[in-house]
């Protein structure tokens, strides 16, 4: 009964965490034993965008500044994750250029992964200090320039990279439940973070940052754990992305990508983790829909030409009328909260 | 190295960069916005080319029409994308500017082809002069020429007409603007307008030199436009040609002086150099004590 | 009596999540010089800015020489006669004397008329004359602000509002401000006037409304108000003012 009642108060305190893991534990649930494997597979992908997305969010959420460079530490986590775990024979045939110490690497996926976040967060950590001084347009076009400095070593690197080659043979690993649980873990740290002393410095120095370095607020500071942090979790979730997607050239971290990791940050609401999770969701089912939109006008052969770019030109359209309707987003900035529970959802609630 | 031939190409290419940041820096002024699609207004006017090529218009409408293309749709965008959002959060409008870049390079994607179309230009572009020894290409003294006479036009615009004043006083105060009478849509349009005549223009000599177009052709010059305009101080027209100019220099310098293994490199050392001279002076070159008002 | 020349009726008015304006109420009529008295915060700019257009108020109607101007844009506004000499003064500080002049015209250029109203700007403050070919930004304060009431008056206003004019001027100078409200109301120009100083502010108006908390609190003719409330209590007095709490 006690740890009843224990559960029910935390869930109570942290009411947006849970109105946020639970749906996605159950329609995770529901997807596997239920689903085929095209919604499997969706479902997974929606997961992993998760991830990055909040990663995405916990800098550009809670310092107010908006950041092109992020997908740029996805890749990074990708490709390190990817050459630390990849069989060094793949290696040696599908990177005829690496250096030979590279492929001779081999380590088991999982702290593959994780070494890939940590080398984001490093890469984060050395380059990020002095430019989280730079707010507004020149702070977003530093971050911008810091991404095609990425993409440029990314495409020319062939030693590590393939160059603008594709990098194959990345062991398979990501599977609805380590997607699911990586999602999760994000959540957590997203939310720990945003609650945390330090995420707290951050976001009053979003509201403003002259009054909250008034009351003796390093907002350089504060902006820089958000950075190194948002960069561990976007390394972390490139890892994951690439040992679903097994094959990927430095392209999947560039201009386009940003613009579906932005549209999904944006549309939901960048102020908040809930307005994430909402606008991942959104943009998911968009882009599913029309991409079977695209790929049955195509199937059809009704058009004497292939149509190339319709998803990305209707979402375009989406994301301007979204942004006209709400410009805060879909939730506007708000984390979902529930005032109270009532007695009815105890049970489920007490089960998390 | 210095020679009269480094001389003329620096000062083409900073040109060319230097037309680019005005058009960037003008929308930026007045609305505070880094206009993302403004690269899509150069590919129109390349797209434009090859269309007017097709139906065989003569080279002097060919060029009008493609000035005309772009500014038509940096127009259609101000009206159709930018001015519901205006009043909304800056994130709002960047993201908003995404999207409009976006959805332009897929419709051109749709209704063209995602391949490289080639660009047909007059002669005289592709001809080349011999000053004191030097063989240099007649496009880049049409270029050095070309930005003159438009920076000209400009500043004379700006500061002679009362359309300039609004224009000026619009990127300073724009409420207290609008409080003159001013009409906000009117200085925000005329911006746009501007911006995309100096887009068209300068997408004819961008084409021109690679004599093809294709949906990412906006990518690159977006990218120098941004690099040029923070350099050089976002806040004036001023700044934006001064970082125009000094980007082309960087960039000549970088192209002769970087060993033959590390030139494809050279992209990144630019905009490494660039992040690093932000970090010290992030109000670019040229200052200005404008203030950070937005438009509401 | 007429109809007066302005007519705010119960405007509500908040910025973002904050109400500012909880229901006022005023009248001007043509050829009256009035105050709106206050403590920072009570609400004054916010009138303001919802008479211009600046701000749209949630609710409630501004009514201008029998027209509804009620959420109209800012620059139809000015047109419609209204002129506003903004806090802090606002000049364009890169752009020249003459260019803010000639942009103060910009609601009612008429080219015949432009020139002679230059040289009667040049009569009321000869030291825009002097200035005319600098930069705004490099004019002093008290200077600026001659600028900013020149610029306003460029538009031929029927009704000039002028707010917190003496805000960070030296006591000469802001004699002068007020020298000249005077000579303004001679002319018979309509004015309303937004100011903290509330002594001297009754020495110039026929009628003054004081607002608190977004509402009007007492208005009537400048004798009325110096009768009803005790100018030398902490509200009035000016300087001693800020964060004194209001008392009526």
């Amino acid at each position: 009964m006690s740890i009843i009642q224990r559960s029910l108060e935390w869930a109570r305190k942290h009411s947006t965490a849970v109105q946020l893991i639970v749906p996605l534990i159950l329609v995770g649930v529901l997807v596997q034993m239920f689903g085929s494997s095209l919604l499997v597979n969706v479902y997974t992908f929606f997961c992993v965008s998760l991830m990055m997305v909040l990663g995405v969010q916990v800098f550009m959420g809670n310092s107010g500044i908006l950041s092109f460079l992020h997908v740029g530490f996805v890749g990074v986590g990708a490709y390190a994750s990817g050459i630390l775990s990849t069989p060094p024979a793949v290696k040696a045939m599908g990177v005829p250029n690496m250096f030979q110490t590279l492929v001779d690497l081999q380590i088991p996926v999982l702290p593959a992964i994780l070494l890939g976040g940590i080398v984001a967060a490093i890469i984060a950590a050395v380059i990020s200090y002095p430019m989280m001084r730079l707010s507004d347009a020149v702070g977003v076009i530093t971050l911008f320039a810091t991404l095609i400095v990425f993409h440029v070593i990314m495409t020319q690197w062939d030693n590590v990279t393939n160059g603008p080659r594709t990098f194959f043979g990345v062991p398979e690993y990501t599977t609805l439940t380590v997607a699911l649980v990586g999602a999760l873990l994000m959540i957590v740290l997203a939310y720990w973070f945003r609650e945390s002393s330090m995420g707290l410095r951050v976001r009053a120095s979003r509201d403003d940052r002259h009054a909250a370095a008034a009351t003796g607020i390093n907002v350089v500071r504060a902006r820089y754990a958000a950075f190194v942090l948002s960069a561990l979790m976007a390394g972390l979730a490139g890892g994951v992305w690439a040992h679903f997607i097994t094959s990927f050239s430095p392209k999947a971290f560039y201009m386009s990508e940003m613009f579906v990791l932005l549209s999904m940050v944006v549309i939901g609401g960048a102020g908040s983790i809930s307005g994430a999770v909402i606008g991942t969701t959104v943009v998911t089912i968009a882009r599913e829909v029309l991409r079977q939109v695209e790929a049955s006008i195509n199937n059809a052969h009704v058009l004497s030409f292939e149509v190339f770019g319709l998803t990305e030109l209707v979402m375009a359209i989406l994301m301007v009328a979204v942004l006209i309707w709400r410009p805060q987003g879909i939730i506007g900035g708000q984390e979902l909260k529930l005032s109270r529970f009532k007695f009815k959802k105890k049970e489920e609630v007490s089960n998390v | 190295m210095i020679n009269l031939e480094f001389v003329i190409n620096t000062l083409s290419l900073g040109s060319l960069y230097a037309l680019l940041a005005v058009g960037l820096v003008l929308v930026y002024g007045i609305l505070k916005l880094v206009n993302f699609a403004y690269g899509e207004y150069l590919m129109v006017a390349g797209y434009a080319i090859y269309l007017s090529a097709i139906v065989g218009a003569p080279w002097w409408a060919t060029l009008i029409i493609a000035v005309a293309a772009s500014m038509l749709v940096s127009f259609l965008t101000e009206i159709a994308a930018f001015r519901p959002v205006r009043t909304k959060s800056m994130d709002a409008l960047l993201v908003t500017s995404f999207a409009v870049s976006i959805f332009l390079q897929n419709v051109v994607l749709l209704a063209v082809s995602p391949r490289a179309r080639a660009v047909p230009l007059p002669d005289f572009f592709s001809k080349t002069v011999v000053i004191g020894g030097a063989v240099l290409p007649l496009r880049n003294l049409l270029i050095i020429a070309t930005t003159a006479v438009v920076l000209a036009l400009l500043s004379f615009l700006m500061k002679k007409t009362v359309l300039g004043m609004a224009m000026r006083a619009a990127a300073d105060k724009f409420t207290t603007t609008r409080l003159m009478g001013v009409p906000a849509n009117f200085v925000i349009s005329a911006a746009f307008l501007i911006s995309g005549f100096l887009a068209g223009v300068a997408g004819i000599f961008w084409v021109g030199r690679s004599g093809s177009v294709d949906p990412l052709t906006g990518a690159a010059p977006l990218l120098i436009a941004f690099i040029a305009t923070v350099m050089g101080g976002m806040n004036s027209p001023i700044g934006a040609v001064v970082g125009g100019f000094v980007y082309g220099l960087l960039f000549n310098i970088l192209s002769i002086t970087l060993p033959a293994s590390m030139i494809s490199y050279r992209d990144a050392f630019m905009f490494a150099i660039v992040v690093l001279f932000l970090l010290f002076r992030p109000e670019g070159i040229i200052r200005r004590g404008y203030t950070e008002e937005r438009v509401g | 009596m007429t109809t007066p020349m302005l007519k705010v009726d119960d405007i509500h008015a908040s910025y973002g999540a904050v109400r500012a304006l909880h229901g006022i109420s005023l009248e001007v009529n043509e050829g009256e010089v009035v105050a709106l008295l206050g403590i920072n915060g009570a609400g004054k700019s916010t009138t303001l800015k919802s008479i211009t257009g600046v701000l749209r108020p949630t609710s409630g109607s501004v009514t201008f020489l029998g027209e509804d101007i009620t959420s109209r844009s800012p620059e139809k506004i000015v047109k419609r006669g209204i002129s506003l000499v903004p806090e802090g003064r606002e000049i364009f500080g890169a752009l020249t004397v003459e260019e803010n002049l000639r942009l103060g015209a910009f609601a009612s250029y008429h080219r015949d008329r432009y020139k002679a109203d230059l040289k009667e700007m040049f009569e009321l403050f000869p030291i825009l004359e002097e200035r005319f070919h600098q930069p705004g930004g490099l004019l002093s304060g008290g200077e600026q602000q001659m600028l900013a009431i020149a610029r306003a008056l460029m538009a031929h206003p029927k009704l000039l509002m002028l707010d917190e004019p003496s805000l960070g001027l030296s006591p000469a100078i802001t004699d002068d401000v007020f020298a000249l409200i005077t000579s303004l109301r001679e002319r018979g120009l309509t004015i309303l006037l937004v100011e903290q100083n509330a002594e001297r502010a009754l020495e110039v108006v026929d009628k003054a409304y004081l607002l608190a908390n977004g509402l009007v609190e007492v208005s009537g003719t400048a004798d009325d108000i110096k009768k009803k409330v005790d100018i030398a209590s902490v509200y009035l007095g000016g300087e001693d003012a800020e964060g004194g709490e209001v008392q009526l």
